[in-house]
């Protein structure tokens, strides 16, 4: 699952790049294929507490994440670019971020 | 007081009467669209809009700031009257942070196609500080006057060729997706105009010394020549005036033209000639503008001896061919002016329109008469050729693979067009526009045929333009043959004389170019030691003002000015940008002034070789 968060982590990186950077508006499509990859990280993570953290604090983060996923589906039947900016670069990627070993991390922002 | 009346006082200082214009379309304007306001998680109000069942933010909720600051991390430290282009104010973050990070006064265009989205705006968004360090303009749809037309006039105002590299755009996130044509039609006009800046730049180079050399040339030309105000002593103004241009439906009608002639006063472009001639039409006059028209276009027995009505910079293979009358006209050629004022004379000028035919045109119009009759002025590529068969080639070929813009015909519903030709047509219809409005009697009747719909003119065949307008015969030949050459017999000697020290003149200029680069070279030195002698400076710089003024005052300065449009554009990027030190200053006015002077000095030798034919 390692090597598919650090996949999908530059992904979303290259995306977000784009929309800030070159001012792409093409979002939407771009996510719209990650969308296998992303599911099969919010299942994972919503399979169970398996990461050693406060039961509370994690339903919490369930409960974002969840948050996350629907913005993404609304950002996608809607066109909002804004919203699937969002909801990427500022929700889904700060959880990617968490899986991420340091070092990996440390070179985002380079890449940004 | 509300943010909002404090903001609408703030317009209303910058632009009087804005805040009646924007209370006004309040009260009056019909929502279009539905806005909900909500809290984003760092409690900046941030814009949900639903357009068209469609509904999208306007900025993230997540995090309102940081892709308005990464865009406008791009355009920091911008200099004095940078333009930018902001389209939408519902994420008011990209507008703040080009206006924070900034500190010379940039002159920003904001355009929000919703005035609902406006309005919300200015309930939340403080403008005075910014509006106090910048030039803001905003443009409103739904506000009284800010239409498309106008705007494009205000954007074509804003964007100069020296700024362009300065200059930064954005269409903010989603408005392209719910204002979709607006945000087309906003970056179209910016590249368009743009664009017409880069094409005056490299036409302006390309032409440079072409004109200069022409102008030499043609400059004997005016000795014996005729100016185009005498015309109005001896053209009958009851008659009618005929355009014919060169476009492809000119190959239409071009045998009812013989019915014209005695009845009208029928002046061709250059480029019209040969199929005219071959024809067996002789036009009354013809026109020339262009410095590199090519000469195989009239190279016609037959037109040597027609009139020709010309700029003085045009083509001087075309004028040295040409043996009977030439009429020139103002076009504020200093050394060409002095000739005429000498003895106390005035030229005649002729708004030229960019084309040989719209200058054609106003002559006619500035000699007093009340109808124009256009013919074969498609400014269009009808039928997909851009002249008429005859001209360039026996038949000239079909071009569809160019990038076309349709505009509306006279007689197809649509014909494609070039930016070029449509800026003539612009010109026509805001000229023609202007012309009616003081004089209602005033008539264009367009005879083409085919091409493009020019305003305010009567769509009619030739033959019913001929029928009903060429009612009294003249004979034009011989109203001009009662002129006089413009200059007498005197005048002419001393006209003579004066061009024969012209190569004294660049022998001088460039004497002094050379005085002012030694000066240059010696505040490059100042400059560049340790410590800064600010008395030597200040008498140097004295003293490169006093040599610029000498040269600026001689009469030929005028022509390396034309020529060196690099040099020119050079200066006037530099004069945006400023440093930090009086060091820093002087080494970068010395660099650009060593450069100026040098090729001041360059071109004035070259000058001299071009005009020593004089002596």
């Amino acid at each position: 699952m390692e090597k598919k968060i650090q996949e999908l982590y530059q992904n979303l990186v290259k995306i977000s790049a784009g929309y800030l950077i070159y001012q792409k508006r093409n979002n939407i499509e771009l996510m719209r294929k990650m969308m296998p990859q992303i599911q099969e990280f919010v299942l994972w993570f919503l399979e169970g507490n398996i990461f050693g953290i406060e039961e509370t604090l994690y339903q919490n983060m369930s409960q974002d994440i969840l948050g996350i996923l629907e913005d993404i589906v609304a950002a996608m039947e809607q066109g909002d670019r804004v919203l699937m900016q969002d909801a990427m670069a500022y929700g889904l990627l700060e959880y990617l971020e968490l899986f991420i070993e340091s070092e990996q991390e440390d070179g985002k922002n380079d890449n940004i | 007081m509300t943010i909002y009346e404090k903001n609408l006082n703030v317009l209303a200082r910058a632009y009087p009467q804005m805040d009646r214009l924007i209370e006004e379309a309040r009260k009056t304007a019909k929502p279009d669209l539905e806005i909900q306001e909500e809290r984003a998680w760092d409690g900046e109000v941030i814009l949900k809009v639903k357009k068209d069942g469609r509904t999208c933010y306007l900025n993230g909720k997540r995090n309102t700031k940081e892709a308005a600051r990464i865009w406008a991390g791009g355009l920091e430290d911008l200099p004095n009257n940078a333009p930018i282009f902001l389209m939408g104010v519902g994420n008011p973050f990209y507008l703040q942070e080009v206006t924070e990070r900034n500190q010379n006064r940039l002159t920003i265009l904001v355009y929000e196609p919703s005035l609902q989205i406006f309005l919300k705006f200015l309930e939340h968004v403080p403008l005075k500080e910014w509006m106090e360090k910048h030039v803001i303009v905003f443009w409103v749809h739904g506000l009284e006057g800010m239409d498309d037309k106008a705007m494009d006039l205000m954007i074509k105002h804003i964007i100069q060729y020296e700024k362009i590299s300065y200059s930064g755009k954005m269409i903010l996130p989603n408005y392209e997706v719910l204002f979709p044509e607006e945000a087309v039609n906003f970056m179209r006009i910016i590249r368009d105009h743009a664009k017409q800046e880069m094409i005056q730049y490299s036409t302006k180079k390309l032409f440079a010394s072409v004109i200069v050399k022409n102008l030499f040339s043609n400059a004997r030309y005016l000795c014996d020549g005729y100016k185009t105000t005498q015309l109005v002593d001896v053209i009958p103004r009851d008659i009618p005036g005929i355009v014919i241009a060169a476009g492809p439906s000119l190959n239409k009608n071009i045998q009812e033209l013989k019915k014209a002639k005695g009845r009208a006063f029928i002046v061709a472009v250059d480029t019209a000639i040969k199929p005219l001639l071959d024809a067996g039409i002789l036009p009354d006059m013809f026109a020339i503008v262009d410095g590199k028209k090519q000469f195989s276009l009239v190279e016609r027995e037959e037109a040597k001896e027609i009139p020709l009505v010309t700029s003085l910079n045009a083509a001087s293979d075309v004028l040295d061919y040409h043996t009977g009358m030439k009429f020139f006209y103002n076009e504020g050629f200093t050394f060409a002016d002095t000739i005429l004022m000498k003895h106390e004379k005035a030229w005649g000028g002729v708004s030229t329109g960019g084309s040989v035919a719209t200058s054609a045109f106003s002559l006619l119009h500035k000699i007093g008469l009340k109808r124009i009759i256009l013919v074969g002025q498609d400014l269009a590529y009808t039928g997909h050729k851009s002249h008429a068969d005859g001209t360039f080639e026996k038949v000239m070929k079909e071009e569809t693979d160019r990038k076309y813009i349709m505009v509306e015909g006279n007689e197809e519903k649509e014909v494609p067009t070039t930016l070029v030709l449509q800026s003539y047509l612009e010109w026509y219809n805001q000229h023609i526009k202007r012309i009616r409005e003081v004089d209602q009697e005033f008539r264009v009747i367009n005879a083409t045929e085919g091409g493009a719909k020019i305003d305010n003119t009567e769509i009619m065949t030739l033959q019913e333009a001929i029928e009903r307008e060429c009612t009294k015969e003249v004979n034009i030949q011989e109203c001009l043959g009662k002129l006089p050459p413009m200059l007498d017999e005197k005048e002419r000697e001393w006209a003579k004389g004066y061009l024969r020290e012209i190569p004294k003149r660049f022998q001088e200029l460039g004497e002094d170019a050379g005085t002012a680069e030694n000066l240059y070279q010696k505040l490059d030195r100042i400059s560049r030691k340790k410590h800064l002698d600010q008395e030597q400076y200040l008498a140097v710089l004295k003293k490169i003002k006093k040599i610029t003024k000498k040269m600026e005052a001689n009469v030929m300065y005028q022509m390396i000015d034309i020529t060196m449009v690099e040099a020119q554009y050079i200066m006037r990027d530099e004069q945006f940008t400023y440093e930090d030190t009086l060091e820093a200053e002087g080494r970068a006015m010395a660099r650009k002034g060593m450069l100026y002077t040098r090729l001041v000095k360059d071109m004035s030798g070259m000058f001299e070789e071009y005009t020593k034919f004089y002596q």
